[in-house]
């Protein structure tokens, strides 16, 4: 008798839940219920986005034995696979759009012509892992300073090599307040040894105060525009399938 | 004889229903998040080889598909419910909870995390404006001393007796929740966010790391779900219409027997 009772009441706990299951499903297929489900992104910005506050920087006794990589493969097209095994010869970094003087760098010249910056710090998943990696390169506002940008430039875009296997490229975006952040790095360099290819050689993204999906991989690009949407998107390949564009949550 | 006592002013039942539907939306959502990677490490990075805790599938002798829970170095079989589980559309998968504990039921990350962080703010919001009222809830030297009585009292639960006061297990009952497992979850989540820890590095430190964060997040909706199924049961027992009137109208009301 009492395990029927117990019975009877799991069924209708599970069956409550399924309920509601059923009613958030259905709430976030609809398009006015979208809107109320994508509003806290801007409070989220403007609280948590604010300011430049700095990522803690860890011990080299704190890097993860293997930085684990998740997303794309990397590229396979001929070119790329030239590239990775001739010492990124003729690999350029373009800077190009709302710019004075459009420019392109080797990756001997990012390592030149630029103050190198080290950085060992967390690069949070937004599948809910974690690693610590030590990684060297060059800020990305000192690479957008060499090009001049223009005043209406408002958003940072990286437009990368990688793509989801249908001819989806990867790209990401940040605002130029995010870009100017002194831990927003262009690596070339991942615990002392060149970026690894499936860490995104020749030359990644970091974004250490934003989840994983910020830091984009095989960066060929970077383009200064005024607004995004239209041909930009949503500001990256993943915002384009729903997730947030400011990341730091 | 009827007794009818103000219970509960308005802010009170507000912030009271509006916490409940948070915490049911924000479990589902959190459990559509955690299936994303369903493991636990005790640290601030992940040791991928060594999680405390974890829920994968696997395949058994036979070649059939199984669910497993592995907590520390035990390892349990859960097919069904939890690693190979109903996917929703009438089959199973391998997924860590089942289709009927998600927001959205189908797989999707990104959608259970625009439910997770709505309803985080609604959570957060409540706890502000319950808070100014909450303070009620300190234990008083007297019902201090009372506690051991009434958890005898309570190891009879069907003869205990709703009274217009809260008695003192029932209001430390409640306190551990408001001013211990509900701002846990609220502290530990934080701490997942790298932007929160940016500015407040010394949150997941206190808390043993980001991914140690996660336990901790994990324990405090373990405890609020214990929480509320002792809640609905007493609720249950003491009178389910007469505690319900009190937290809709903040009128309680006790009917005096010879």
């Amino acid at each position: 008798m009492k395990l029927h009772r117990a019975h009877f009441l799991g069924l209708l706990a599970a069956s409550s839940l399924s309920g509601c299951a059923r009613i958030g499903t259905a709430l976030t297929e609809n398009d006015n219920f979208r809107r109320v489900l994508d509003a806290p992104e801007r409070l989220n910005l403007a609280i948590l986005g604010a300011g430049q506050p700095l990522s803690r920087e860890y011990p080299d006794s704190a890097i993860s034995p293997d930085f684990r990589h998740n997303g794309f493969d990397p590229p396979s097209d001929p070119q790329f696979v030239s590239w990775s095994r001739n010492g990124w010869h003729g690999y350029r970094l373009f800077v190009s759009g709302l710019v004075d003087t459009p420019t392109s760098f080797s990756v001997d010249d990012l390592r030149t012509k630029f103050p190198a910056i080290t950085q060992t710090t967390r690069h949070d998943c937004v599948e809910g892992w974690s690693v610590i990696g030590k990684w060297r390169g060059v800020r990305v506002r000192d690479v957008l300073a060499a090009a001049s940008p223009q005043p209406q430039a408002k958003f940072v875009v990286f437009h990368c090599l990688d793509d989801d296997g249908t001819g989806a490229k990867y790209y990401e975006s940040l605002d130029m307040r995010q870009a100017a952040h002194p831990q927003a790095l262009l690596a070339y360099d991942l615990n002392g040894e060149p970026v690894p290819l499936k860490n995104g050689a020749p030359v990644r993204l970091r974004v250490p105060t934003q989840l994983g999906y910020k830091s984009a991989k095989h960066v060929s690009k970077i383009e200064l525009i005024a607004a995004l949407g239209g041909d930009y998107g949503k500001g990256g390949y993943w915002e384009d399938q729903g997730y947030e564009w400011f990341a730091g949550i | 004889m009827t007794e009818r006592v103000y219970r509960h002013p308005l802010v009170v039942r507000i912030t009271h229903w509006l916490v409940a539907l948070a915490i049911l939306v924000l479990t589902m959502s959190g459990l559509q998040i955690f299936m994303a990677h369903p493991a636990l490490y005790a640290s601030d990075a992940s040791r991928f080889h060594s999680p405390v805790f974890s829920i994968f599938s696997d395949v058994d002798a036979s070649g059939q598909p199984v669910g497993k829970v592995q907590i520390g170095r035990a390892v349990f079989t859960t097919t069904g419910l939890f690693g190979w589980t109903s996917d929703g559309m009438g089959g199973q998968a391998s997924r860590a909870f089942p289709a009927w504990s998600t927001i959205p039921a189908y797989r999707d990350l990104a959608d259970g995390r625009r439910w997770h962080i709505l309803f985080a703010w609604v959570l957060g919001l409540c706890a502000l404006a319950y808070a100014v009222w909450a303070f009620k809830l300190f234990p008083t030297k007297s019902e201090i001393r009372e506690l051991p009585e009434a958890v005898k009292e309570h190891a009879l639960p069907w003869k205990v007796k709703a009274t217009p006061q809260y008695n003192p297990l029932q209001k430390t009952a409640y306190f551990v929740v408001v001013f211990g497992l509900v701002p846990l979850a609220i502290v530990s989540g934080l701490a997942l966010s790298p932007s929160f820890d940016a500015w407040a590095p010394w949150v997941p430190a206190l808390l043993g790391g980001r991914q140690f964060a996660r336990i901790w997040h994990f324990v405090a909706m373990w405890g609020i779900l214990g929480f509320f199924v002792g809640h609905f049961l007493m609720v249950a027992l003491t009178g389910f219409w007469t505690n319900l009137r009190a937290m809709i109208t903040g009128w309680f009301v006790v009917k005096e027997q010879q």
